[in-house]
């Protein structure tokens, strides 16, 4: 072993006498710039607390000058004095920042300075001790290897663990995109061709909407089964569970029924076979873009999924209460989805949706813009929006009028009424109050509406296509209906309440006709099948009763459960959600 | 010592309040009601001096380095040229225009995503150029980022050289960081997380003086925290040191085994020599490394499925997907109140929906280039475990090149230097 050399170099000969005067240096400017750094924190955390523009004396004198019932000229000059006084005392002490920031660079680059040749004054000598541990080099390597792939592991491990803690927390895109991207390859189709646009004969033959074709009341089939028995099954063709926790209403087109549900966490919507009952398949919708992570308060009797869906031609469409809407095929395949902003509405949104042509409209009551949306049927892509004074829980028609087409919808002032096409709007009569659930029916050319503790109208509509007038040529203010909508023939209105009463009115005079009173109430809306009106009460019994100018019970029927929504009618069939069963009855079918 | 010791520790003190007190303070706008018109806007223009005078002076400085290093072997003059470098490309130059930094404008370029100014490319390619002959002259006394932590370096300790190692995987992450942001236009992280710039420009976020404070405290006593375990560009600047053609040594002549450099580099690149007899055969040692070797791709394989699964999380480097993400919470009720960012979000055109819908194609981009991320580090393990288990035969005490940032601190040790009598009395 070599024996270590004594080193020479001046960079290790100590000198106490330059050390101390070096340390003592470093102590002086180590001392000076902590004071001045304290000062100079102190001073930014004043600077930061105090905004000028709202110093509170200021404030104080302003507010006094605001409610000044007169001009106060002192008072003014006192502010314009107060606020040079407090901008100048901001701006000083900024400018003492930046003074206060050179001196403490200076002070720092004294102290490195001082305690460097401290450090040179006092320099520790290299002595190596012992003999060199030369296998140590073996066990470094062995070492180093061992903790590189531990803090590898460990790394990768800590990597997959926070990329799947962190969600991204973004609402997702549009379903095109996704698809784009390959994401929900199997149950996504992105720019499927359109199909061909159902026409109002197409639609006439099925249960499109909410409240049947047209959305206002009236069955084109008059063939409704008049008699079963549920117990024994008689009349029953399938009787299954339904989605719990939503009050919306089946669709039907075909061979095929629509139901929406969905809760805080998930929005979905189910297909059956109209024949057997059979879920065809449930899809639960993607989030959006703007989809929120958490929905919207609702209310217990409203939930999540209150709209009932709309079908047209080959598509299918639900909208809930997080304004996400979306298009589905039948095979349960996305074509589009969207969220439309969510709506402000405190029961939550309620409105049905209301295919027509080839726009689905969505009337969207955000109480801060209430408006009405049409959407394009094959893309979701905004057509038309038009704004509505008020918001309703009510849901659009678009019946046959003698001036063509016409969206109809209520709001808690107004009638209105809408051309499809353009979202014009063609007229508008204000006669509703409060808060409206009930939506229009339409018999002639006759708009009829009402809504509880307010009153029921009649409009009569006149003129031409392009030029509709409306009047108001009568109203109702006794019995009216709270949730359930009102239905019409020829003659007559029918309106069903939540008190259990039906009334018939006088469609040209508003007269009762006559009115009958039911043990139980209706949600459930009433709708004329032919000559008979079909409604279901709150205990889950369907009345049955015709049309004439005398009240004529045609049949009560069991249901076995509460009835909320308002069941499908087509070619002797009906098609009936109660609060747990989704039952189809038909004439002489037996389960 | 004791009184350094309490002189050191205030110091840190100093630099960690002393930043906090500079940090930048918005004066709020004055919200004028009365129809006030507000001043049209003048942006002097940029630079105070011309970029070619730059590249001039980074030449000769870079020149002067190598110069001090190999031939002049003067510690001293070294460090008074990084002082030099400290004022003008620091304090002077507020940092930029940097070779650190100019990694992003040259893989902007390389991807052909923006068009690089000549000067930007000298910086980035003339400290390359001068490792690949003289070894890291550019750390030694040319970067502003180093000069500033080798004048606080007052008493450095030595790290275990394995925790030395495994910290020098850092850099290698924030390079692929650095690029991978480049590469997605997330933008320049190198710039935004410079942690010294506040101080060259005496202004600059309370986070960036947090951690430029907080690395020059370290810097007292681990050396150049930030060269050795972040600098993106120092991983090129190693590279191309590596194989210089010439490289500062810690003797000037033979070694001779005197063991006072041994401690003599608190960077850890100082090699000791190798024993004379290995713990494991020849065969054995090289079915070792074969099994290393035959894991790589594996490896690499790993690190791309992590690189992947993480790519989410790796778009929130975006400032799209910041955004979205605020406004998202914002929406959400997670936040109170806006951020500036937020704020100017909503005055503007775009729908919450347009930038969310952004942010998930800004995220889709990710998806593949942070695999290609991951895949490289993978590849820097499993060389770095390669480069471990290989066994290079050495005599004498050597600098690391590639570790080396030639800042002379070893010269004053070796007492061949000078010393000339003395080791041939010695040899006798």
């Amino acid at each position: 072993m070599r024996v270590p050399l004594q080193n020479r170099r001046p960079e290790f000969v100590p000198d106490q006498a330059k050390w101390r005067i070096a340390s003592a240096v470093a102590a002086v400017a180590g001392l000076f710039t902590l004071v001045l750094a304290s000062l100079l924190i102190i001073n930014y955390l004043q600077i930061r607390a105090t905004d000028p523009l709202d110093h509170p004396e200021l404030l104080k004198l302003r507010e006094q000058l605001a409610a000044a019932s007169e001009p106060d000229e002192a008072l003014v000059e006192q502010i314009r004095t107060l606020d040079l006084l407090v901008r100048k005392a901001f701006f000083t002490s900024q400018a003492q920042l930046r003074l206060g920031g050179r001196l403490l660079l200076a002070g720092a680059i004294v102290f490195v300075v001082a305690i460097r040749l401290a450090a040179r004054w006092n320099p520790k000598t290299p002595a190596p001790e012992g003999a060199p541990d030369r296998m140590g080099y073996w066990r470094t390597l062995a070492q180093s290897r061992e903790l590189l792939t531990g803090v590898a592991i460990v790394l990768v491990l800590a990597t997959l663990a926070a990329a799947y803690l962190t969600p991204l927390g973004i609402p997702a895109p549009v379903v095109q995109e996704e698809a784009g991207e390959g994401a929900a390859e199997t149950d996504t189709v992105s720019g499927a061709p359109a199909s061909a646009v159902p026409s109002w004969e197409d639609m006439l033959i099925q249960w499109p909407s909410f409240r049947g074709p047209g959305g206002y009341g009236v069955a084109h089939f008059t063939t409704a089964p008049v008699n079963w028995d549920l117990q024994a099954g008689e009349g029953i063709r399938w009787n299954v569970e339904a989605p719990q926790g939503s009050f919306n209403s089946p669709v039907v087109w075909g061979a095929r029924l629509f139901l929406s549900g969905a809760t805080k966490e998930l929005r979905e919507v189910y297909c059956y076979d109209t024949e057997t009952g059979q879920l065809l398949w449930r899809q639960a919708l993607p989030a959006f873009a703007g989809t929120p992570e958490t929905p919207p308060k609702v209310s217990e009797d409203t939930g999540y999924a209150a709209p009932t869906m709309a079908v047209h031609g080959d598509r299918a469409f639900a909208i809930y209460a997080t304004a996400d809407i979306a298009c589905f095929d039948f095979e349960g395949r996305l074509l589009w989805g969207r969220n439309l902003g969510v709506p402000e509405n405190h029961y939550g949104h309620a409105s049905s949706l209301i295919a027509f042509g080839d726009k689905v409209y969505v009337q969207l009551d955000d109480s801060k813009q209430p408006r009405l949306l049409a959407l394009d049927a094959a893309t979701g892509e905004d057509v038309w929006s038009a704004g509505r004074k008020k918001i309703s829980w009510a849901s659009p028609a678009c019946a046959p009028t003698p001036f063509g087409f016409q969206l109809l919808l209520a709001s808690e002032l107004d009638v209105d009424g809408y051309e499809p096409e353009t979202g014009t709007l063609l007229w508008t009569q204000e006669g509703l109050d409060g808060e409206v659930a009930p939506s229009p029916t339409i018999s002639g050319d006759v708009v009829f509406v009402g809504n509880e503790y307010a009153m029921a109208t009649a409009v009569r509509l006149s003129g031409s296509t392009e030029a509709v007038q409306s009047e108001i040529i009568w109203q109702w203010e006794e019995s009216l209906p709270e949730v359930a909508s009102p239905t019409s023939s020829d003659d007559y209105f029918y309106i069903a309440t939540s008190l259990g009463e039906i009334i018939c009115l006088d469609k040209n005079t508003g007269e009762e006709v006559w009115l009958h009173e039911f043990d139980q109430g209706f949600y459930s809306s009433p709708i004329r099948v032919g000559d008979r009106i079909y409604v279901a009460d709150l205990q889950g019994t369907m009345q049955i009763f015709g049309t004439g100018q005398e009240f004529a019970l045609i049949a009560a029927l069991d249901l076995g459960e509460p009835v909320y929504a308002t069941p499908a009618y087509l070619d002797g069939r009906m098609y009936v959600r109660t609060e747990s069963r989704l039952m189809c009855i038909e004439a002489d079918a037996a389960n | 010592m004791k009184l350094l010791r309490t002189l050191t520790l205030m110091f840190a003190a100093v630099v960690v309040l002393g930043g906090l007190a500079w940090a930048e303070f918005r004066f709020p706008m004055p919200e004028f009601e009365s129809g006030y018109e507000y001043p049209e806007m003048h942006t002097p223009p940029p630079g105070r001096t011309n970029d070619l005078w730059d590249v001039v002076l980074l030449t000769c400085a870079l020149g002067l380095a190598a110069w001090f290093v190999l031939k002049r072997r003067s510690r001293p003059a070294v460090l008074g040229l990084t002082v030099c470098s400290l004022a003008y490309f620091g304090f002077w130059r507020e940092g930029c225009v940097c070779p650190v930094g100019s990694i992003q404008n040259v893989a902007e370029g390389v991807l052909g995503l923006e068009v690089v100014s000549i000067a930007v490319v000298c910086f980035f390619l003339l400290p390359l150029v001068f490792a690949l002959f003289f070894g890291r002259v550019f750390c030694a006394a040319v970067c502003p980022l180093g000069a500033l932590q080798e004048v606080v370096a007052v008493r450095p300790v030595i790290l275990p050289r394995a925790v030395d190692g495994v910290l020098g995987i850092v850099p290698y992450l924030y390079l692929g960081l650095t690029i991978l942001a480049v590469a997605t236009g997330s933008g320049y992280l190198i710039c935004q997380y410079d942690p010294f710039v506040g101080f060259f420009r005496f202004g600059a976020s309370l986070n960036m003086f947090l951690a430029g404070g907080v690395l020059l405290v370290t810097g007292l006593f681990i050396g150049r925290p930030y060269c050795r375990f972040l600098c993106p560009y120092g991983v090129l600047l190693g590279w191309m040191s590596r194989f210089s053609k010439w490289h500062a040594s810690i003797t000037p002549r033979e070694c001779i085994q005197c063991r006072l450099c041994e401690e003599a580099c608190p960077y850890g690149a100082i090699n000791v020599p190798t024993p004379d007899k290995a713990p494991l055969t020849a065969k054995e040692g090289a079915r070792k490394l074969g099994v290393i070797l035959a894991l790589a791709p594996v490896i690499v394989a790993l690190g791309a499925c992590t690189g992947l699964l993480s790519h989410t999380m790796l778009a929130r480097i975006h400032p799209t997907v910041q955004l979205a993400q605020r406004i998202a919470g914002e929406e959400a009720g997670r936040y109170q109140g806006m951020t500036i960012e937020s704020e100017a979000f909503r005055a503007g055109v775009q729908t919450k929906e347009e930038l969310y819908a952004e942010a998930h194609a800004v995220r889709a981009d990710f998806k593949w280039k942070s695999a290609v991320f991951g895949g490289f580090l993978g590849l820097v393990l499993a060389a770095m475990l390669a480069s471990l288990s290989m066994a290079g035969r050495r005599d004498d005490y050597e600098t690391d090149r590639q570790a080396c940032v030639s800042c002379a601190r070893c010269f004053p040790y070796c007492p061949v230097e000078k010393d000339e009598g003395a080791v041939a009395e010695q040899k006798t």
